[in-house]
């Protein structure tokens, strides 16, 4: 990673990635918040994953919002913390649904922990990380990888739910369709970057953007369709597809952009630095 | 006995979503059943039909009324709303209970000359028992199988009785009507908060605030 | 709040309309016949059997109507959390019965309603295994069936789709069959106890294919798991008859007929049935027909076409061989009992949410023709209590202390294959229904084979639930589950009633289509199966109807 002085453009795209961070801290905290409360909290260590998302939440709000665009001790810390939260929390989770009768089902896949949502808290300490590093080095290309990775993890995960639900909307084949195609073109931009590429990568990832606030809207449908509905909210809420996880799609959909425009202000100064 | 659910009422749910309009009709009638009331049975019998509900489902004095087991058992004679089918050696619903209660009380002739209700709680118990075993034979039961009586249609109508009732769900935990809310916690050892918490050994305080914030 | 007109009072399907089960209050227009139209074909029931069979033929173009004794409810209104109350979706006409092991009926396994007792089911759906439709010349008992398991097999993937059956992503028995429409449901605790102590004994179980839904349908709900399936589902998430089959018969044209209980098939002095003479709204009526198709399952079908005897058919309807009413058989349904030091609660979710059919599939070391199966239970207060006092003979203190461990109970029972007997019938009496009708007689008895199948199971039971530290373990002898076999099919009319197409021998337009036709009955819930045979019958019926065999 190069060493480099912070263009404005430059330190846009750093506090875009504190954003996506942000976002993904903010869906892991609710989301954990909803489905550890139903599983009642049952192991105390259940609490700190929304600790921790909480405070990447803040460190992210805090990244954006700082003038002076210098990396934060603090902030790198807390995005340590989250990324290894999130990797431990992962294998709790596998843990969990190894350990119930049929192992590595279908069956537990659907239904105990689910195995790829850690992984959200992860992305948000790495994304975050990658906004701290952003201040003084290159690493479009690798929060670009990161992000793709990331989209394309969250569509298996949104596959293997979708999957639980039968497909029986046609809308559910949207997260596990548009974030893989994304996905790809990021990893396109990252191989062989050039400006059709990006602008094609960037016309998708802002799709991705949009998909994950219209998930919020179908998975409000998908609550108020069940039994009950809003009014049952203490069943529906609970059983019915997740609200806060479709925004996952929004934060690494910004990440990707962000990165994208991280390798153009890098690309741009490298050459502008040969010339 | 003890309280294994401590403060725990399914009709505090009432109008939560566990409960519809369908289900609040049915309940607030099967709640209405007053303990004296007795369109089949007649005077005669009447006490007779209370000793044995009270032997069945010994239910504490006071403070709480007691379910009206006997009335309820009256009421389902009175309806003559039958099961769907009759062992071939009983005779009609109506017709079973009528002679088992002639035959209770000339049982207890027999035994104590008194009738069933004025016989000591002891001596009820084991006349049922008797009955339960096969060793009563009284000419009044006719070609009625006493214990045949006894599992088919006493326990069956008595015992039936006492569990639909709320005030038994309260008493065993169930969690009651349930719908259009159902369950989303169904692991072991894991209640919805608005199911009956268990009063574990040393953990009675905690269930019983448990159960008095149910909605 | 819409007015409750109340189902049992007076028909819902009348004035051109049938009820919407899928809108409160709303309402389906509804093809109406007159009874002296003369419809292609006159259905008896609207269960697994006639509901299904309604359904496909007015698909085809057949004019139908559907009649049915019990009421036409609307599952999202009618509906009550309540054990008592409910018993209105079962058939509690009275009937007597005998033998050396008098039968439950009633809740136990009979409805009265629009949709037959699949209203009431447990919505457990199986198929067969292929080598029991040929019983005798596989595996050395019963009889074998007029039936290829290959053609059952895309009958079954039909119905399953029709169902959107909630199964497990692959089953672990039997030959390939298309993976189920939608995913399984999650466990209870009561099933995971199951599967731990199938795991602990060596043995394959699955989450149980199940006809309630696990994600919405149109628009029908998602399970709510607020487990009282057996008393009528309130979210309409169960795949009944009355949600599936039913609304497509409607939207194809026939006609179904709530609160119409048919006492008898006339036919003419030629021999053929003309229709069917019910009682509907206060009065006696006949429905003209071509064809005549009794489904009211193995009880009512034996008794209306014994009731429908004449000077011609003394024997009553279809019954040369002697054959109607006879061959009853109930399927084993014993069950062990036990506590956990755990909390259980089954009382939530389906009631059998794990299943094993290991003992279906291994012959080894069985000392009894056929198999069983066993599953997870969650018995609700009312029918918890009747085994504890009336089958377990608790009662006083006793009762209500173990009552109180309510919510620490596990079970494993069995839905086991009973072979069929000529004894165990189904007879009529001299005593008269509401309707005037005779009450019927149901006797039966176990055979040995059946008492050596069911100690079998009570053993292995038994240790599944030693072995996951269950305590106080108890057996429950007396039970039995569904109804079969009295009106059978076969190849020979001198020992069956019907063919292969449903077809009685006797009267070439008088069909049987419910679960009577069963000529074994395997060991899994027959409700998957007799919905097939309905499906394979209205092909039958298209094709001879189309080479003028009709």
């Amino acid at each position: 990673m190069k060493e480099r002085a912070l263009t404005r453009p430059h330190a846009d795209a750093a506090r875009q990635l504190n954003l996506s961070s942000a976002l993904l801290a903010l869906s892991v905290l609710t989301d954990s918040g909803v489905e550890h409360y139903r599983g009642s909290f049952q192991n105390r260590v259940m609490y700190v994953p929304l600790g921790v998302a909480a405070l990447t939440l803040g460190a992210g709000v805090f990244g954006m919002a700082q003038p002076r665009l210098r990396r934060h001790a603090a902030r790198d810390s807390i995005y340590a913390v989250a990324a290894a939260t999130g990797a431990a929390g992962f294998l709790f989770h596998a843990y969990n649904i190894s350990k119930r009768p049929g192992g590595m089902s279908w069956l537990n896949l659907f239904y105990a922990a689910p195995i790829g949502a850690p992984i959200a808290l992860t992305l948000a300490g790495l994304l975050g990380k990658g906004a701290e590093v952003a201040r003084g080095h290159s690493i479009g290309r690798l929060a670009a990888a990161v992000s793709a990775v990331g989209l394309a993890g969250t569509a298996a995960e949104a596959a293997l739910m979708h999957f639980r639900g039968a497909y029986h909307n046609p809308a559910m084949a949207l997260p596990v369709s548009v974030p893989p195609v994304a996905a790809t073109l990021l990893g396109a931009a990252v191989c062989a970057p050039g400006p059709r590429i990006g602008r094609l990568a960037r016309w998708w990832l802002k799709f991705t953007a949009l998909l994950g606030f219209a998930g919020v809207g179908f998975h409000a449908y998908g609550v108020s369709r069940n039994m009950g509905g809003w009014r049952n909210w203490s069943q529906n809420v609970l059983n019915g597809p997740p609200l806060p996880a479709p925004p996952s799609f929004t934060g690494l959909a910004i990440a990707g952009l962000a990165a994208l425009r991280l390798m153009d202000e890098e690309a741009h100064t490298d050459r502008g630095v040969r010339r | 006995m003890t309280d294994r659910y401590p403060g725990y009422d399914v009709l505090a749910k009432r109008d939560s979503p566990s409960w519809n309009e369908q289900t609040r009709q049915v309940i607030d009638e099967r709640l209405a059943v007053r303990a004296d009331s007795h369109r089949f049975f007649t005077d005669e019998e009447w006490p007779t039909i209370v000793a044995v509900c009270a032997r069945i489902i010994p239910q504490p004095q006071q403070p709480d009324q007691p379910v009206p087991l006997a009335a309820m058992v009256d009421l389902k004679l009175f309806e003559n709303s039958g099961d769907g089918y009759r062992d071939s050696r009983l005779p009609c619903l109506r017709e079973a209970w009528r002679r088992a209660l002639r035959a209770l009380d000339a049982e207890s002739h027999k035994a104590g000359r008194v009738r069933f209700h004025q016989l000591p709680v002891a001596g009820q118990d084991d006349l049922l028992q008797a009955v339960q075993d096969g060793r009563s034979n009284d000419p009044a039961w006719g070609d009625m199988p006493p214990p045949v009586f006894f599992s088919k249609r006493l326990l069956h109508d008595i015992v039936s009785a006492y569990y639909s009732h709320p005030r038994a769900w309260n008493e065993i935990g169930f969690g009651g009507p349930a719908a259009p809310r159902g369950y989303v916690r169904m692991d072991f050892d894991r209640h919805d908060p608005w199911e009956a918490a268990e009063a574990r050994p040393g953990l009675e305080e905690q269930a019983r605030r448990h159960n008095a914030r149910i909605r | 709040m819409p007015e409750f007109d109340n189902a049992t009072d007076a028909p819902r399907a009348t004035g051109g309309r049938a009820p919407d089960v899928f809108r409160v209050g709303g309402w389906v227009p509804m093809r109406q016949y007159r009874d002296d139209e003369v419809v292609d074909f006159a259905i008896v029931g609207t269960g697994a059997g006639g509901g299904t069979l309604a359904c496909k033929l007015a698909e085809y173009g057949f004019s139908v109507v559907a009649l049915d004794a019990g009421p036409y409810w609307r599952p999202l209104e009618d509906f009550a959390s309540d054990e008592h109350h409910q018993a209105k979706l079962y058939w509690t006409d009275e009937r007597i019965v005998d033998g050396d092991n008098p039968l439950q009926l009633g809740s136990n396994n009979s409805g009265k309603s629009v949709g037959g007792s699949t209203v009431h089911f447990a919505m457990v759906s199986l198929r067969f295994r292929p080598e029991w439709f040929k019983a005798r010349t596989l595996l050395g008992y019963g009889v074998d069936w007029p039936l290829d398991w290959r053609e059952m097999w895309t009958y079954y993937s039909e119905v399953e789709q029709a169902l959107k059956i909630s199964g497990p992503v692959t089953y672990p028995w039997g030959p390939h069959r298309p993976r189920y429409p939608y995913r399984p449901h999650e466990l209870n605790a009561a099933a995971l106890v199951l599967a731990k102590g199938a795991e602990a004994l060596g043995i394959r179980w699955t989450p149980t294919p199940l006809a309630t839904l696990s994600a919405p349908r149109g628009l029908a709900h998602p399970c709510v798991y607020r487990g009282m399936c057996v008393i009528g589902c309130a979210t309409n998430a169960k795949q009944s008859v009355l949600v599936t089959w039913l609304p497509r018969a409607l939207a194809a044209g026939a006609e179904i007929r709530d609160l119409a209980m048919v006492g008898t098939v006339e036919h003419s002095p030629a021999g053929l049935a003309t229709g069917v003479r019910y009682f509907r709204d206060g009065r006696w009526r006949f429905q003209k027909a071509r064809n005549v198709v009794v489904a009211g399952y193995a009880i009512e079908t034996p008794r209306l076409l014994l009731n429908s005897a004449s000077s011609r058919f003394p024997d009553g309807l279809a019954n040369s061989s002697g054959l109607v009413g006879k061959n009853l058989m109930v399927q084993a349904n014993q069950a062990v009992w036990g506590l956990m030091e755990q909390e259980i609660r089954a009382y939530k979710g389906p009631p059998s949410l794990a299943i094993t059919e290991h003992w279906n599939y291994d012959d080894a070391g069985k000392d009894f023709f056929g198999g069983y199966c066993y599953m997870s239970q969650g018995p609700l207060p009312v029918v918890w209590s009747g085994t504890q006092s009336g089958k377990r003979g608790l009662w006083g203190q006793a009762l209500l202390d173990e009552m109180q461990q309510y919510n620490h109970q596990v079970g494993l029972k069995i839905v086991g294959e009973c072979l069929p007997q000529e004894r165990n019938r189904v007879t009529l009496t001299e005593e008269r229904d509401q309707y005037g009708l005779p009450v019927p007689r149901v006797t039966y008895s176990y055979c040995d084979n059946d008492q050596r199948l069911i100690r079998h199971s009570l053993r292995f039971m038994r240790e599944a639930l030693e072995v996951v530290d269950a305590r106080q373990i108890w057996d429950e002898t007396d039970d039995t589950c569904h109804l079969n076999g009295t009106a059978r099919m076969g190849s020979d009319p001198k020992d069956s009633v019907v063919n292969a197409d449903c077809r009685s021998w006797d009267m070439r337009n008088l069909w049987i289509c419910d679960g009577s036709v069963f000529p074994t009955v395997g060991g899994v819930n027959p409700s998957l199966t007799i919905q097939a045979i309905a499906c394979r019958t209205a092909d039958r019926i298209r094709q001879l109807a189309a080479r003028g065999e009709l």
